[in-house]
């Protein structure tokens, strides 16, 4: 764990998932490093850009990579698996490939944006407190344990695949949710959709598709006993709470599974209040859930 | 029952590429084949595809004609040969224009690199996935002519009406039962037999049934006893390591670190015919000098970009066979058996002595190999004689109104047998035979052959046919999908071809390039200069003898 | 060495699916398809799998290991011994299961067919000779180029789980390499094959293609490369490229996702005022940023530039490679 990061909350975070980004600057107080604020920086494009524009899309991330080490900062860190993802990508090719670096910044210099030199690494919340000395300050922090609770990981597709670019861990056997929420002080149950699509990206257009593939981890958690999913990315949240109405309806039963983001679990557990954490924010309410944790 | 006027056994490159010939013709055309098409063996060819296209140095189909008949140590017929190189180039157009991705020179031609022993850089190759990127080209183009595919059909028998081929019989593998596929043209394309050697580079598939389809119904194969030996295949497993690397300026190494094939071709050096770098490797081996029965092809000092760009698909089963990074270090090799020259007797259009019956590709015999084929000849003869065999098969359907008479009886008495296959319940499991098989025929019928060698190979083959014919027990007894039986059936006909390989070679008291006989070390051309014909004899083989036809090159001595 | 695997079997004639368990002794070097061979030879010979080359190029021996598909010839045993772990092995996803591990290819060979799967050679125009071809302009194919159709892709497609009518990773890897083809005429005709239901705009991103393909064909990236082809062609029938549309378009006006807009523009109008009670759950959470009042980026100049900037470039990219094959010099018109 770095004592500062460049901290890159991405779109979801800054606009409908306050929640998100007030839960992590809660807890990175706590866990002790500080979040340097990147001033403007743009949305990474999600895989929609990437699709649609993908030269335009590698210079927007050249671009909020090149800000970040514009604050002298070696480490970005992203809270969404999508901007992990992109950014990753972006980087990756910029820092393979010495002739587009320069061409890209040529480009960039020309519209009067920051330059990059390839001196960043893009890190997930999640990477850096589910190990090493990150991992030794979560379990510090952790003094209201959430004792009996069952919690399922959810990891959502792109902090696991592809793991050529990601790499963190075994995508098809990770481990670093489960750690976190035993630190936390919950249990980690296991379902086999755990590493599956929550289907957002496709939810507008191609809605029966994405429902299909939202309803199979909502059920299994909820058969292994969950009693609130959490997940490292603000759009499986919003997949799993914002549309888990229209899939139980699509699928005729009824779920209320509570779900959390990764830095209200931990916030939670480090004793951060309700009202802290902003759970009043979401959609299935989460009551169920959170009155077990702040009962006492 | 199916019925088409023209049926391809095979889905490989020469049949995929027979049948989009035979479909320009506008005749009905299907192919019937025991793998989908992409799953054939031609896919796993890897260096390139030759023809005089002269886009990396002065060349000529000429040129290329006479390195083919030398390679071949004369046993080429000439005529067949200036076919072959003479067309080559119009077939490699072709391909490129169908979309086959070839690597390109500067100026965005075709590339080329140098082979063993083809006097210029004349290979053309799609990095070293070649066999790879073609299979896959045909099979788009296949699917383009819209041709009916039986895919995972095991043809089984010809049917004939006493004197014309008029279709075959098939077992349908999917839903299990024979099929009768009617046809007033067979063209056979089914590939080789190299599974009967211990170490082949050749895929599980490659058992030899369409030529002893063939043989059984009284055509005779041609010149079976010549195997080539691949000089550079993987240990653990027969994989091969592709020619391309040495044509990339790769060494080969012994134990003590030496380029010792300067020692047996002072002038070609690692780039000699594949004969004599197999012999060589050997020789290296049995003296001592190799490396855990292995020699070492070093590629280390290309580079790693020269290794990405060209060779990467030998990078990757270097790794993920014999766990060797070939940019870090030599990748350990030995001789394993790879081609087979010999296969059905056909004329330069696929024609075979039974009228309705074609050949083309490896389990043919035109013969344009000779005693040793060259390095990317492979796949020119299949899209060479492939289309050739595929215009005369649609041509003579045309030309010939009605076939023969298919017997109705002919699927019920192939299905009584196979139901005898599946009715033994008590002897010996297929795969006992199978290995004793392939350690007899790498034993003795292997680089180095003698008198002695090769007659206990006969009694092992003529041992094993006779336990093969008291029958098998085949574990599987359902209809679906039924793996074990089909295994059992390539068992019997590997035992009979490699009953043709031996027979030949035990006659064949010369050598004559992948032919060496320790107990006749010299090529006898007084003798020898001439093509051994195998015949179906009440099952034995019985041999005869053709002249090899000579037009513009007198045999003269062989070196490299 | 010894290893033990947990082999699905099953026998549509005789019996439902069943966990069989074998331990066999095999070479230190034995692939998972080797094992196979073992049990079949000496333990039992009705198992079923389909095999041929055994060096990863012919795409037979596909199934899962422990849930995710790996071609069997490509497998080694020795990490798993050396972890002491049973794998199981079960037949791919998304196919109809034959017997034992062999799965039932047609449906995946009718999406190959369903992309016209082969160059479109425009008015066969063709020079004698070769097409002048430069090699940068084939390795941005050669990635699709090396696809074997094995199906490891398709077998763990999350879109093609919840729609089976999906032309999934496999064909549309196989679009991508005719639709980047400087030889290819298709043109847009060809890019509507995969631009309807069931196209490209069906894939939810989920990178199972990718993880799991044995020979580093990256499907995922080639469906975005056909994708990219669509959208700069400027067909914004279907709702994936609209969807696209807004996140460009919000990336230059605001800086940020205008998520607002995202369901009128992306479904339309009539469609989101159905949607008006799903939309006022979020308004009461706060889960719907002011559309008036949008949240702007700082220095939004300079993205607003380099869009202009990066378009103008991408025009001329486009233009570049749709001016078709280059033909020799040396040959004059016929």
């Amino acid at each position: 764990m770095k004592s500062s990061y460049a901290y890159y909350p991405g779109c979801l975070a800054s606009l409908s998932q306050k929640e998100l980004d007030a839960s992590t600057r809660a807890i990175a107080g706590k866990l002790g490093f500080d979040l340097v604020d990147i001033p403007g920086f743009t949305c990474c494009g999600a895989g929609d850009v990437h699709e649609a524009r993908p030269e335009y899309y590698l210079h927007l991330n050249a671009r909020i990579l090149g800000q970040a080490e514009q604050l002298g900062q070696d480490t970005l860190m992203t809270i969404c698996n999508v901007c992990t993802l992109n950014l990753r990508q972006a980087d990756k090719k910029l820092k393979a490939d010495p002739d587009l670096l320069e061409r890209v910044n040529r480009n960039l210099k020309e519209v009067g944006a920051a330059s990059y030199s390839g001196g960043v690494e893009v890190r997930h919340l999640l990477w850096e407190i589910a190990e090493g000395d990150g991992y030794e300050k979560l379990k510090q922090i952790c003094d209201k344990p959430l004792t009996g609770m069952k919690i399922a990981p959810f990891y959502g597709c792109q902090i696991l695949r592809p793991s050529k670019l990601l790499g963190f861990e075994d995508p098809d056997r990770p481990q670093s949710l489960e750690r976190i929420i035993e630190a936390c002080g919950a249990e980690a149950v296991d379902y086999p959709s755990k590493i599956k699509c929550c289907g957002f990206p496709i939810v507008l257009a191609r809605a029966e598709v994405a429902l299909g593939e939202l309803i199979q981890p909502l059920v299994e958690a909820k058969e292994a006993g969950a009693d609130a999913m959490v997940t490292p990315c603000p759009l499986c949240h919003l997949s799993l709470d914002a549309w888990q109405g229209k899939a139980e309806r699509e699928a005729d039963i009824e779920l209320e599974m509570p779900i959390f983001h990764l830095a209200q679990l931990v916030g939670a557990a480090a004793g951060l209040s309700y009202d802290e954490l902003l759970f009043k924010r979401h959609v299935v309410k989460t009551h169920s859930a959170t009155d077990k944790i702040y009962a006492s | 029952m199916v019925r088409h006027d023209v049926v391809v056994v095979g889905a490989g490159l020469a049949g995929m590429r027979a049948a989009i010939e035979a479909s320009r013709y506008g005749v009905d055309v299907g192919v019937v084949s025991k793998l989908h098409p992409t799953r054939s063996h031609s896919g796993a060819a890897e260096g390139g595809i030759n023809a005089a296209l002269g886009n990396a140095g002065e060349d000529s189909p000429e040129k290329h004609t006479f390195f083919t008949v030398k390679g071949s140590d004369y046993l080429g017929d000439q005529d067949a040969i200036a076919v072959m190189c003479e067309e080559g180039p119009g077939d490699i157009y072709e391909l490129e224009h169908m979309g086959a991705i070839f690597s390109r020179t500067d100026d965005g031609r075709i590339a080329q690199r140098p082979f063993g022993a083809g006097g210029a850089p004349r290979t053309c190759y799609a990095a070293d996935i070649t066999g790879h990127v073609l299979l896959h080209v045909l099979y788009e183009q296949l699917v383009k002519a819209g041709v009916t595919v039986y895919e995972e059909w095991f043809a089984l028998d010809l049917v004939t009406d006493g004197e014309r081929c008029v279709g075959l019989t098939a077992w349908d593998l999917q839903r299990g039962g024979v099929q009768a596929v009617e046809a007033r043209a067979v063209v056979m394309a089914t590939g080789g037999l190299g599974r009967m050697y211990r170490g082949t580079t050749n895929a599980y598939a490659c058992t030899g049934d369409g030529m002893s389809m063939a043989w059984r119904a009284g055509v005779p194969l041609k010149d079976m006893e010549f195997m080539q030996f691949h000089p550079t295949t993987l240990k653990s497993n027969g994989v091969l390591i592709t020619e391309g690397c040495r044509g990339e300026g790769g060494y080969l190494r012994n134990a003590e670190g030496e380029r010792f094939m300067f020692n047996y071709a002072p002038n070609a050096g690692e780039l000699a015919s594949r004969d004599v770098v197999s012999r060589s490797e050997q020789t290296e081996i049995d003296a001592g000098r190799g490396v855990d029965g292995c020699v070492l092809l070093d590629l280390t000092h290309l580079g790693a970009k020269r290794i990405n760009e060209r060779l990467p698909g030998s990078r990757e089963l270097a790794m993920d066979y014999a766990g060797v990074d070939p940019i870090e270090e030599p990748i350990p090799v030995r001789p394993g058996s790879h081609y087979h020259m010999g296969g059905i007797d056909t004329d330069v259009w696929g024609r075979t002595a039974m009228p309705g019956l074609y050949a083309a590709g490896e389990c043919a015999c035109v013969s344009v190999h000779g005693a040793n084929r060259l390095g990317g000849n492979s796949l020119l003869e299949t899209v060479v004689f492939g289309r050739r065999s595929g215009a005369a098969a649609a041509q003579d359907v045309r030309s010939n109104g009605a076939g023969g008479v298919f017997s109705p009886s002919a699927a019920r008495v192939t299905e009584r047998s196979l139901q005898r296959m599946l009715d033994v319940s008590d002897g010996e499991r297929p795969h006992v035979l199978r290995r004793e098989l392939a350690d007899a025929m790498y034993d003795n019928a292997g680089i180095f052959r003698s008198a002695e060698k090769l007659e206990a190979c006969k009694a092992t083959i003529t041992e094993l046919r006779e336990r093969y014919s008291r029958g098998l027990v085949v574990h599987d007894k359902s209809r679906s999908f039924n793996t074990d039986l089909i295994q059992a059936i390539e068992l019997g006909a590997m035992l009979e071809m490699a009953d043709c390989l031996v027979t030949g070679a035990i006659e064949r008291t010369e050598s004559r390039g992948a032919h060496s006989r320790i107990d006749h070390p010299e090529r006898d051309d007084e003798n020898w200069l001439r093509h051994t014909l195998a015949y179906y004899d009440d099952g034995q083989v019985r041999l005869d003898y053709r002249p090899v036809t000579i037009t513009e090159f007198e045999p003269a001595v062989r070196t490299y | 060495m010894e290893v033990t695997l947990k082999i699905e079997r099953y026998n549509p004639d005789t019996d439902e699916p069943r966990l069989e368990s074998h331990t066999v002794d095999v070479a230190e070097t034995a692939t998972l398809l080797d094992t196979l061979d073992v049990i079949k030879d000496e333990v039992d010979g009705s198992l079923t799998y389909r095999k041929s080359c055994r060096m990863a190029v012919c795409g037979s021996c596909g199934m899962r290991m422990d849930g995710g598909a790996v071609l069997a010839c490509k497998t080694p045993m020795k990490p798993l011994v050396d972890a002491g772990h049973v794998a199981t092995i079960s037949p791919m996803g998304n196919l109809p299961v034959i017997k034992d591990l062999v799965v039932d290819m047609d449906p995946f060979w009718e999406k190959f067919r369903a992309v016209k799967p082969y160059l479109d050679e425009g008015d066969g125009d063709a020079p004698v000779k070769e097409w002048r071809v430069q090699q940068a302009e084939l390795d941005r194919i050669m990635k699709e180029a090396l696809c074997i159709q094995c199906g490891c892709c398709v077998s763990e497609c999350n879109s093609m789980e919840a729609d089976p009518d999906f032309l999934g990773p496999a064909a549309l890897a196989k679009a991508a390499r005719f639709v980047g083809d400087v030889r290819d005429r298709g043109g847009k005709q060809r890019l509507e094959l995969y631009n309807g239901p069931h196209g490209v705009w069906d894939c939810t991103r989920c990178y199972f293609c990718q993880e799991r393909c044995p020979k580093g064909v990256d499907p995922r990236d080639a469906i975005a490369k056909v994708g990219t082809a669509i959208y700069q062609e400027g067909m914004l029938s279907d709702k994936g490229a609209r969807h696209a549309k807004v996140f460009v378009k919000s990336t230059h006006q605001t800086g940020y996702l205008l998520e607002t807009n995202l369901v009128p523009e992306t479904v339309g109008a009539v469609n989101a005022i159905k949607d008006i009670p799903f939309a006022l759950q979020l308004v009461r959470v706060g889960k719907v940023p002011n559309p008036l009042k949008p949240h702007n980026a700082k220095k939004l100049d300079e993205v607003r530039k380099l869009h202009k900037l990066i378009e103008t470039q991408e025009n001329e990219a486009r233009a570049a490679a749709n001016a078709g094959p280059k033909r020799p010099p040396e040959e004059g018109s016929p």
